[in-house]
């Protein structure tokens, strides 16, 4: 064979190789925040980045935690009073923004309620009327003020990040991934999801939602690149009680009683984790009309996908091109305008 | 003048072989390199129990585990999905999640921190929420 062709084949070779070697990648799984989370990432470094990572999360949770003794959270509900560090304080003011924008729809002071229904816990109980009469005029932002770091909660009051703290992990995990240079990979903070970068052929990240119908079903198939998606839903955690009803676990500020929507799930696609996990809560609470409504006054903040109880898909138009859903599946699907 | 190419200059058989041994193995690596080994093949199951891996198996391949800890769970793999039958977890989360059959799906047992994640298959999802 002439020598002549050995450099046009190894060019061959080079050029469906993709001309370089393999990124290196890593994958981490831990429990924290009262839940699994699944790390995964590509690029230089990748197994010492999601070591800072796991860290990072072990860090934030004993800032955050309202269970664990020592938090920001567990002083300042225990004593009424607090300096925070800054970064629970700059949660807390972005918390205290959330509750304002959907009109005391996300709102952290709900601990009391969350606490006394225990439907994350081992003992949940259903509440009388008069036990959530007693407890509502304790909810609301205005029992909570802060003043630069120095937070006070008024008699009685505690806050609960759960419905936030998630999201603002994984808007610390993901700077950790740019400023690593991670060229792709992903996030799962329990139904919290990053995804960074793209796949090594350059395509987005296929993410699906879940079928709050049936949890072997795919509902639709989102791709994402350098976009968070959280999904609130009340389909998973709840509870049944002696009578057979069941009691899903988002409750509504409002009424203290778990949220009676007419939507399965909400997912919200935006470039920020603590506001999507915020939005995905408040907006599964408001319901469908609540949801259009909020999102139509809001359209350049995020874009989402609601399930409806009566099996519509809603997107918005934002994610044109990105969804996809299975041709006759089992929900009617429409843009929303 | 062209001169005509001496016969011990021209492709052989030989030669050709070596051409398509060398190009498949080209395609195969890019193959390879873009992820079509590490997610092909059929749906496998991995089971970790507070972070150690406990079992691992095709999904197509019919099994029962269990697991022991300070709750007991059954895990049934029927062949075509695979699932919490029981378990005496305060949540009972983890039974609730129902079924999963596709790579990306996973079943999660918080109080006694079993993961049951389905991995492989070429088409599916890389991640699944809700």
């Amino acid at each position: 064979m002439k020598t002549k062709y050995i450099p046009l084949l190894l060019a061959l070779l080079l050029l469906l190789t993709g001309c370089g070697a393999r990124q290196p990648e890593a994958t981490r799984q831990i429990f924290a925040m009262d839940t699994v989370m699944d790390l995964y990432a590509v690029g230089e470094d990748a197994e010492a980045l999601l070591t800072e990572a796991a860290q990072e999360i072990n860090r934030l949770e004993s800032l955050l935690s309202r269970t664990r003794a020592g938090s920001d959270v567990s002083i300042l509900n225990e004593t009424g009073t607090a300096q925070l560090s800054d970064e629970t304080a700059a949660l807390l003011d972005a918390a205290l923004h959330y509750a304002d924008i959907t009109g005391g729809v996300f709102d952290v002071t709900i601990a009391p309620l969350v606490e006394a229904w225990n439907i994350h816990g081992e003992n949940p109980r259903v509440l009388t009327g008069g036990e959530i009469a007693a407890l509502l005029p304790l909810v609301g932002s205005h029992h909570l003020r802060l003043s630069g770091a120095a937070a006070t909660l008024d008699q009685g009051c505690a806050i609960d990040l759960g419905g936030i703290a998630k999201g603002y992990a994984s808007d610390v995990i993901a700077r950790l991934y740019r400023d690593g240079g991670m060229t792709g990979g992903w996030i799962s903070l329990g139904g919290n999801v990053y995804a960074h970068g793209t796949k090594p052929d350059g395509s987005f990240w296929n993410v699906a939602v879940r079928d709050p119908m049936d949890a072997a079903a795919t509902a639709a198939m989102v791709q994402l690149s350098n976009q968070f998606a959280v999904t609130s839903g009340g389909y998973q955690r709840y509870f049944t009680a002696g009578d057979g009803t069941v009691y899903q676990h988002i409750l509504d500020p409002k009424t203290g009683i778990p949220a009676m929507s007419d939507l399965l799930s909400v997912t919200i696609v935006c470039g920020n984790g603590t506001m999507a996990d915020a939005y995905s809560t408040a907006l599964y609470v408001m319901g469908e009309a609540g949801a259009v409504s909020f999102w139509s006054a809001n359209r350049a903040e995020f874009d989402m996908i609601l399930i409806t109880a009566d099996h519509r898909l809603l997107y918005t138009p934002g994610l044109a091109g990105r969804v996809t859903t299975e041709e006759g599946g089992a929900y009617e699907v429409q843009v929303l305008s | 003048m062209k001169s005509k190419s001496s016969p011990k200059l021209r492709p052989t058989f030989f030669d050709a072989i070596v051409v398509v041994l060398v190009a498949a193995l080209a395609l195969g690596s890019a193959w390879w390199f873009y992820g079509g080994l590490g997610r092909s093949g059929p749906a496998t199951y991995i089971i970790t129990h507070q972070g150690q891996e406990i079992a691992r198996g095709e999904l197509r391949q019919p099994r029962e585990i269990t697991v022991e800890g300070q709750y007991h769970l059954q895990i049934v793999c029927d062949g075509e999905s695979i699932a919490v039958t029981h378990s005496d977890c305060p949540t009972q989360d983890c039974v609730r999640t129902g079924r999963a059959t596709h790579p990306g799906q996973s079943i999660v047992c918080l109080p006694e921190q079993v993961v049951i994640k389905l991995v492989g298959s070429g088409s599916g999802p890389d991640l699944v929420i809700g």
